[in-house]
């Protein structure tokens, strides 16, 4: 079991505490109608299923209640970052060369 | 005294006699032993059969490592437990043990004629054998099979005893109290950290206990022990026995079994058996040692024949000799000091043969000194005896050449080919290992956890050298939780280090392929075995494992892996590190399920939701069926009915007069603020801008891909105050999805939600007298049709409570569902109950609800729809709005797929014979098609205890809403029924029933 | 029979050398969702309008005169009041409703809150809850999950907790509490 570190609770907590909730930066589009066939099953199926890093939601559900983004290994688990929905998309590179060090 | 109790010797008390009994004998131990170390005392090493070819096997290890004394333990009625170690489970008055593995004896077993079918039973015997021909699988294999299968008995009856579980965060947990253990915890004591310091065995101190004669900081190396544990438990260090680390989960989260009672001659109350312990350590050290490794010889298996380090233990720390007359067979120097530790305690050991030609000459000084013949570059070739060893076979080696065979008679072989660090929860953590040519094993190397490895484990050897590294090896540790280290030097006097030399099968004189060199004893896999699936073309070491089944038992291969390696990399003429070691999984020792479990069994197995009217269907009589986590009243049968009657019952008498139904389950939020009409009106299929406070409207919830969701009926309580009531599985979910919308796609919405589901009790009124029996007890409003219609909502008060009152029906009556907070819902309960006595009130439960809601054609989201229904396929287009710019679903409800013609339709079912279908059942047009028929729909609802007098279904059919009254078909295994296509309601089409 | 368990009906549960669990007595619970608004909206007046300094770190708690509240989401509080004050604070937030939208709902009904004290009160809360029950600071409360169901728990001493849960849960997680209060004062025999 994993910890998560909560970026509205700013604590690590169990796993247990938090559903995944799918890949990260995926927006509805504002105007679904004008959307063309392709268009709206590209945003409701199509998914990047990555192995290695992944930004991706979680829900810490059984606490604050809130849905935040993270950024992990989804081969090894780690965590790279997580932050608060609605911040930027982190520089990927960036985060990899932080948690080398 | 028994025979071969050493007085004096060991740690054991032998002034405590204890009676128990092994197959039906009683033997007396002394406190402190094991059921092996108690047998032993007796000269008893015959303890059980092998797996596979019924071998007589005796103990070969002293610990959690053993594979052959597997015994079955018992304390009265239920308590039963197969393959427990004999090396671990530690005697009590009274305790039953058994063999296994035998029929109809220990000493004569029937099975032991696989023994002799032994070219038979090789290597990839069952992919072989149980092929061809097909006609085999059923009849004669797959029996054949399972009477083979499985390892002891399973117990048969209710496991009585308890299991338990706790949490726990510390700083560091150090996993194995022997000498590296001990030293890493002295380091981290006293230092402000909570420290863990575990140990599988029922006494800390690892090979210390086995090593007396050690002198450690002046003092011998018992006093030194307890003296340090005294310390470590003054200084506040947890310090836990019989607690086996099972294993290491991601960042740093070990599992931990805690066996309470196991040891004990009665079971102390409130206390339970076994407890799991979660810990999550900021650092762990891991001390736990190393494990002797076998020698791999023809005969190696024989009763008697035992690893000489355990002998040592036997010797050291039970005081029990293993045999007076011992042969050591050796590649490792440890095995020497077996020897002298025997002849000292009074046994004549008959030779020590080395495999190598040259030995450390002290030890050989020794040896003479004690009058120990000594055979270096000599090899075993056989042992002799049937249920015991009684000699052995021994020949000089002069390199590759093995030269004459000679007996030499013993009643105990001590091997030893070395000793394997053990790696196993390493290997949890996925840390990577090196291969290490001088000690011919693999060590660690790096782990991506906050974790560090000490001691044996790391390939040292001798206590001085492990108190050091485990005081300076925890350091690192010590240093990333902020302290500083000191990393004590210890000096050890009369300690014992060495070194030996890597063996495959010992070389032999005789047809390789005859010899039952054992590298598995508990699968019974050979030497033979192994170079036979090498032959047969297996080359990784995970293949040769899965096709001999090696260090697949429950041992998982602690004794057999590293010598399964070597000889597979021999017969592949590679090495050892490009074969590769098979990954070790947790547990490290075989868990009970009652552990895993912990509280979470029988009434407790999971979450059991009650409403607070919960208590008054138990005392009427209720019938419950699980409903989600709930625990829901399905139906009140009165004395002698059977569910069938008691459902009709319960619907004639609400139809008749008035129904009251526990409805607290349905999912509830609250919505409120500025934005709540937009919200709702986003989230849901219908139009809820322009709906008016004091109204209710029903909704549908879809997915984004247009599928229905969810439902119910939805209230405007306030201009700016939704209640929304959902299905009661729904809740979390459709609460979850609508935060979900709520704070990623439009957090600019003013608007809040929260769950009420449980704020509310909420008690239904159904039937044409519900109105009469409610208004009496209503302040604020009156119940007339002008003051409150249908689809009405008020605040009032009902019964003296503040109340949420709605009109509302899923019956097709006159329906209300009152609202109060949840603690007064019995007493509103039992108020409608009393005053409702005159219009032969009748409760109801889930069934009769299905029942009515489907007479008029409500569907229930979950049965009705599957996930791949639309509205439209439901016929329920009506509740879409249609003027509407979005909602959740709408886009998609246009999609290729869900336009297209010819979908699965919601419909009524009637059957031409009156016949009840079965909910699930398979709809076909052509029932005279050959098999497979085309299926075109199945049966969602069906019942036949109704108020319409005949069984009614409804069913999803291809293109069924252009197929009213067509008859379709449902074939049965013993019948095909048919039935008439209709329309979804079935009872008073006209809603006048609605009306009060 | 299975246990029922009702806030009308507060009852010592279970009361041990380790711990004493028990259920207590009804009392009011707000839920107030709030958050500053640009329209010079501020939380402070929400606090105001109820009597107290609202906390706004997650976990934290405020009380004065008999409420009191508990910061459970960056826009959530759990508010407790005596139940003769439940209208008086409920006006109060109304009136502040034009000038800072907010979310106030009645969850009187919906939780059983459950004392659990005793010198091994910590411990005993470990065999249900995956997380440290040490990083809940004397004086903080928090949300979290025990034994599989979601609870609030409030911290007033070292040894004493109250745990908010819902009440369709409670007969539950009263076993739960039972058992391990017993399984701890065993420990301690």
């Amino acid at each position: 079991m994993i910890q998560i570190h909560c970026p509205y609770c700013g604590e690590t907590l169990p796993e247990l505490e938090f559903a995944y909730a799918g890949e990260a930066h995926i927006d509805r589009p504002v105007s679904p109608t004008e959307q063309t066939d392709e268009e709206w099953a590209e945003f409701l199926f199509m998914r990047q299923n990555v192995k290695g890093p992944h930004f991706e939601r979680w829900r810490h559900v059984h606490g604050c209640g809130r849905f935040f983004n993270a950024v992990r290994n989804t081969i090894t688990d780690r965590f790279y970052t997580t932050y608060k929905a609605g911040e930027p998309r982190p520089d990927l590179a960036t985060l990899l060369e932080e948690d080398n060090k | 005294m028994s025979t071969y109790r050493v007085r004096g010797k060991g740690r054991v008390d032998a002034s405590k006699p204890i009676v128990f009994t092994f197959d039906g004998k009683p033997y007396t131990g002394v406190k402190g032993d094991t059921v092996a170390s108690a047998l032993l005392s007796h000269g008893v090493h015959l303890m059980g059969r092998s797996f596979k070819y019924h071998r007589p096997r005796g103990a070969i290890a002293a610990g959690s490592e053993e594979p052959n004394a597997l015994i079955g333990t018992r304390r009265g009625a239920g308590r039963f437990e197969p393959n427990t170690r004999a090396t671990v489970q530690e005697i009590w008055e009274g305790l039953e043990t058994t063999s296994q593995n035998k029929f109809p004896s220990l000493k004569f077993d029937v099975g032991a004629v696989n023994d002799a079918a032994y070219m038979m039973f090789s290597a990839g015997f069952y992919y072989k054998t149980f092929m061809w021909p097909r006609s085999f699988w059923d009849k004669v294999y797959e029996p054949f099979i399972r009477a083979a299968a499985g390892l002891g008995v399973s117990p048969t009856e209710h496991d009585p005893d308890t299991y338990a579980s706790r949490n726990l965060y510390c700083d560091l947990l150090i996993v194995g109290a022997g000498p590296a253990g001990i030293a890493a915890a002295r380091e981290a004591s006293g230092k402000g950290l909570s420290v863990v310091l575990v140990d599988e065995n029922a006494e800390m101190g690892g090979s210390i206990l086995s090593e007396p004669q050690a002198k450690i900081e002046g003092k011998t190396s018992w006093d030194w022990l307890s003296d340090e544990l005294a310390d470590l438990k003054a200084a506040g260090v947890k310090l836990m026995t019989r607690t086996t680390a099972i294993a290491y989960y991601h960042e740093n989260l070990i599992g931990l079994v805690e066996k309470l009672t196991d040891h004990l001659p009665t079971l102390p109350a409130d206390t339970p058996r076994e407890r799991m312990w979660r810990v999550r350590a900021k650092q762990v050290v891991l001390a736990q040692g190393a494990l002797e490794k076998p020698l791999v010889f023809h005969g190696n298996d024989r009763p008697g024949v035992m690893l000489a380090g355990s002998a040592q233990t036997y010797l050291n720390r039970y005081g029990v000799k293993v045999g007076n007359s011992p042969v050591v067979v050796t590649s490792h120097d440890s095995a020497w000091y077996a020897a002298f530790d025997l002849q000292d305690a009074g046994a004549y050991v008959q030779a020590i043969v080395d495999t190598r030609a040259q030995v450390r000459q002290d030890l050989q000084a020794e040896a003479r000194a004690r009058g120990i013949p000594v055979k270096l570059s000599h090899t075993v070739t056989a042992t002799g005896g049937r249920l015991r060893v009684n000699n052995v076979r021994v020949n000089p080696l002069s390199g590759t050449n093995v030269g004459a065979g000679q007996w030499i008679k013993c009643d105990a072989l001590l091997m030893s080919g070395g000793w394997t660090p053990s790696l196993h929860l390493f290997s949890h953590t996925k840390g990577s290992l090196t291969w290490d040519d001088d000690l011919t094993t693999f060590l660690p190397k790096d782990t991506p956890e906050d974790c560090v490895i000490t001691g044996a484990s790391r390939g040292l050897w001798g206590t001085e050298a492990a108190l050091r590294d485990g005081a300076t090896r925890v350091g690192e540790a010590l240093a990333k939780l902020g302290v500083e280290a000191t990393a004590t030097e210890y000096t050890v006097a009369d300690d014992r280090t060495g070194s030996g030399v890597m063996m495959r099968e010992l070389p032999t004189d005789r047809s390789p392929g005859k010899a039952k060199a054992f590298v598995d004893f508990q699968n019974d896999v050979t030497a033979k075995d192994l170079r036979l699936a090498v032959r047969e073309g297996m080359r990784s070491i995970e293949h040769v494992k899965r096709y001999t089944t090696n260090g697949m038992a429950t041992d998982q291969g602690k004794m057999s892996n590293i010598n399964g390696l070597n000889i597979a990399a021999d017969a592949l003429g590679k090495k050892q590190p490009q074969v590769g070691l098979t990954t070790f999984r947790p547990p490290y020792t075989p868990t009970t399920f009652g552990a895993f479990a912990g509280y979470h069994r029988g009434e407790h197995f999971e979450v059991v939701r009650k409403t607070q009217i919960d208590g008054w269907a138990e005392e009427n009589g209720a019938v419950f069926e699980p409903v989600g986590q709930w625990r829901r009243a399905r139906y009140f049968p009165k004395a002698g009915e059977t569910m069938d009657q008691a459902v009709t019952r319960e619907c004639a008498a609400t139809r008749a007069s008035v129904g009251i139904f526990d409805a607290s389950t349905l999912g509830k939020i609250e919505v409120v603020g500025p934005d709540a009409a937009e919200f709702v009106n986003r989230m849901y299929t219908n139009p809820f801008l322009k709906l008016a406070p004091g109204k209710c409207r029903y909704g549908l919830l879809l997915g984004d891909d247009g599928y229905i969701r969810d439902d119910g009926v939805i209230a405007r309580v306030e201009e700016d105050r939704f209640h929304v009531t959902t299905t009661t599985g729904g809740a979390a979910r459709v609460l979850n999805m609508m935060e979900d919308y709520l704070q990623t796609e439009w957090p600019d919405l003013n608007v809040w939600l929260t769950s009420t589901t449980e704020q509310w009790s909420t008690v239904a009124l159904n039937g044409p007298n519900a109105a009469k029996l409610l208004a009496p007890f209503v302040e604020g409003i009156e119940l007339t049709e002008e003051a409150f219609p249908h689809m009405s909502c008020v605040n009032c008060t009902v019964a003296g409570y503040p109340a949420r009152l709605w009109r509302v029906s899923f019956t097709g009556e006159i329906g209300f569902e009152i609202n109060v907070a949840a603690p007064y819902g019995r007493d509103l309960w039992e108020k409608l109950w009393e005053a409702g006595q005159k219009y032969d009130i009748t409760a109801y439960g889930t069934e009769t609800m299905h029942v009515l809601r489907a007479e008029k054609g409500y569907i229930i989201v979950g049965q009705d729809t599957d996930g791949t229904v639309t509205p439209q396929d439901a016929g329920m287009d009506w509740a879409v709005g249609k003027k509407k710019a979005d909602f959740v679903g709408m886009r998609g409800l246009k999609r290729p797929d869900l336009v297209a013609e010819n979908r699965k339709q919601l419909v009524g079912l009637l059957t031409e014979d009156n016949s009840w279908l079965e909910e699930g059942a398979q709809i076909v047009f052509d029932p005279k098609q050959p098999i497979p028929m085309t299926m075109r729909g199945h049966v969602t609802s069906s019942y036949n205890q109704g108020t319409t007098g005949r069984p009614i279904a409804l069913a999803v059919i291809e293109g069924g809403h252009s197929k009213m009254g067509e008859t379709v078909y449902i074939p049965m295994p013993d019948r095909t029924i048919a039935a008439k296509i209709t329309g979804t309601v079935f009872y008073d089409p006209e809603n006048s029933r609605l009306k009060i | 029979m299975s246990k029922h368990i009702s806030s009308l009906a507060p009852s010592v549960v279970v009361d041990t050398a380790a711990a004493r669990v028990a259920v207590s007595q009804l009392i009011g619970r707000i839920s107030l969702r709030a958050r500053t608004n640009e329209n010079g909206g501020d939380l402070a007046a929400v606090g105001k309008a109820i009597g107290l300094e609202l906390p706004t770190q997650i976990g934290t708690r405020a009380k004065a005169e008999g409420i009191e509240a508990a910061c459970l989401g960056p826009d959530e509080w759990t508010v407790l009041v005596p139940l003769g004050q439940i209208e008086k604070v409920e006006d109060a937030l109304a009136a502040l409703y034009p000038s800072l939208p907010h979310s106030m709902t009645d969850i009187t009904g919906r939780e059983v809150t459950l004392t659990i004290e005793g010198p091994q009160a910590a411990e005993l809360l470990s065999i249900g809850a995956p997380r440290d029950i040490a990083s809940i600071k004397v004086g903080q409360a928090r949300r979290m999950l025990f034994d599989g169901a979601t609870v609030t728990l409030w911290r007033d001493s070292d040894t004493s907790f109250r745990m908010d849960v819902w009440n369709s849960f409670a007969s539950f997680l009263v076993t739960t509490l039972e058992t391990g209060a017993k399984e701890l004062a065993a420990e301690l025999a």
